[in-house]
């Protein structure tokens, strides 16, 4: 897609509430990916990026297609991934609570900071393509030769008895046997099964009336896991209430009647 | 014709591909010195428009590739036709990969800011990115390079000869505009 002459301008709606309208000259054609769109939205003057309203842009643009009669497939579908790229991009940094929930914040400064390194080094490759563009319209069209030397040419003389029968029957022997059955016994059995766990979890629920799942679960990952399951079980059955107040916290788990009895403003909560 | 020259003509034709003059030395017998020095000289034999093929130095070694007045009889003769043309996205992808080698789809994208798995496979097809291994993080992702076919088609003679990528840095004004226009935009949000 080269730069090709023509702008969209993009008009203001009437409305009473509605933002002042914002003109836009945009030559759709030209964008590669979204760094290149919003590097050149907010570099043009008069523009302020986050209040372009992307379903302008759209509407703009299949405004643009019905009036050319062309439906170019290509140009559409990297205009619909540059919208969509965009519209990420956009709702990654204006929402109050960031969507990134790293162990830290992101604050709006480092946003801004993190937007403009990535920015600058896509700006760098970008350019770095446009001149590897000038080569390739240079060189690409170099014909070389490109075929094999002829075989006639590479002929080598075998040397005499140097694959001599016995040397094939000696290799193809081997593959022929069959293989030995490999030795299982070192895989231990499964030392758990959901039926023995479901038990073994009523058993203390009934005894107790509550425990943390950590305190119960066997230490190995697969034998956890079933574990895991038995508590779901427990779960979707109604017997038991599971309680986690923060990610990777203990999951506490009573028994569903005695929470009723004790405490009925209790909400019961899933574990997560 | 100087007689090593002459040698190496008879090397250069018959072989399909580009050949390192340390290559050609020891097909000739002779010392890379020298070699050197009748490259240069059939160099000049064929600069200068007098046949229908000239000398190239390219992906690490010489050859002979048809002039360029020459290619549409060649083409007519032979059916062959000039490489499907790049878009932008593939352009780019290949500068990624082709100056930050070796890497992974991921790092391409991370770049890019588009998902390139796409633009890698095309590349692929077209032989100019290659396979390399796979990296040593978690997921063992495949590692992306550029081949022979890239040097070829770009006429590098090899990876060193890319301009360095600091020559496509934005211009410091510019970097400085977008980072006052993102930066006040924070002061927006928070207020």
């Amino acid at each position: 897609m080269g730069r090709a002459g023509g702008a969209t301008a993009m008009r203001g709606e009437a409305g009473a509430v509605a933002p002042p309208p914002v003109l836009l000259d945009l030559d759709l054609d030209v964008f590669d990916g979204p760094f290149d769109l919003l590097v050149t939205l907010i570099l043009q003057d008069e523009i302020d990026i986050w209040e372009v309203r992307v379903s302008r842009i759209i509407a703009e643009y299949v405004l643009k297609l019905a009036d050319s009669g062309d439906f170019d497939l290509d140009a559409t579908s990297q205009f619909v991934v540059l919208v969509a790229a965009l519209l990420e991009m956009k709702s990654r940094l204006l929402l109050e609570e960031e969507v990134e929930e790293d162990l830290e914040d992101l604050d709006p400064d480092e946003a801004a900071q993190r937007l403009l390194e990535r920015l600058v080094r896509y700006s760098q490759f970008k350019n770095a393509a446009g001149a590897l563009r000038d080569r390739w319209d240079e060189h690409a069209g170099r014909l070389y030769r490109n075929v094999a030397v002829p075989p006639a040419l590479l002929r080598r003389p075998v040397p005499k008895g140097a694959l001599p029968a016995q040397a094939l029957v000696t290799a193809l022997a081997p593959l022929l046997r069959e293989p030995p059955v490999p030795d299982t016994s070192h895989l231990a059995d499964l030392a758990v099964s959901l039926v023995k766990e479901l038990r073994r979890l009523r058993m203390i629920l009934g005894d107790e009336g509550r425990f943390i799942f950590a305190d119960v679960a066997p230490q190995d990952r697969f034998q956890r896991a079933v574990t895991f399951f038995a508590l779901l079980e427990l779960h979707s059955s109604g017997e038991a209430l599971l309680r986690q107040t923060r990610h990777f916290g203990d999951i506490v788990v009573t028994r569903a009647a005695h929470v009723a009895r004790a405490d009925a403003a209790a909400v019961p909560v899933p574990a997560g | 014709m100087h007689s090593l020259a002459r040698r190496l003509e008879a090397l250069l034709f018959i072989s399909a591909r580009p050949l390192p003059a340390a290559e050609l030395a020891v097909a000739c017998a002779c010392p890379d010195d020298e070699v050197v020095e009748a490259l240069a000289s059939l160099r000049d034999e064929y600069d200068a428009e007098r046949h229908g093929f000239v000398l190239n130095e390219v992906a690490g070694g010489f050859t002979f590739t048809v002039a360029d007045d020459c290619a549409s009889d060649v083409r007519r003769l032979t059916g062959a036709q000039r490489p499907d043309e790049l878009t932008p996205a593939l352009l780019e992808t290949l500068a990624v990969v082709a100056y930050l080698q070796p890497v992974t789809r991921s790092d391409v994208a991370e770049v890019r800011g588009v998902s390139s798995e796409w633009a890698l496979s095309s590349l692929e097809e077209r032989g100019l990115v290659e396979q390399q291994g796979r990296a040593d993080t978690p997921g063992s992702p495949i590692l992306y390079g550029s081949g022979e076919r890239f040097l070829k088609l770009f006429g590098l003679r090899s990876r060193s000869e890319l301009p360095p990528l600091e020559e496509f840095s934005l211009q410091s004004s510019a970097v400085e505009e977008i980072r006052a226009r993102l930066l006040a935009n924070a002061e927006r949000r928070r207020a």
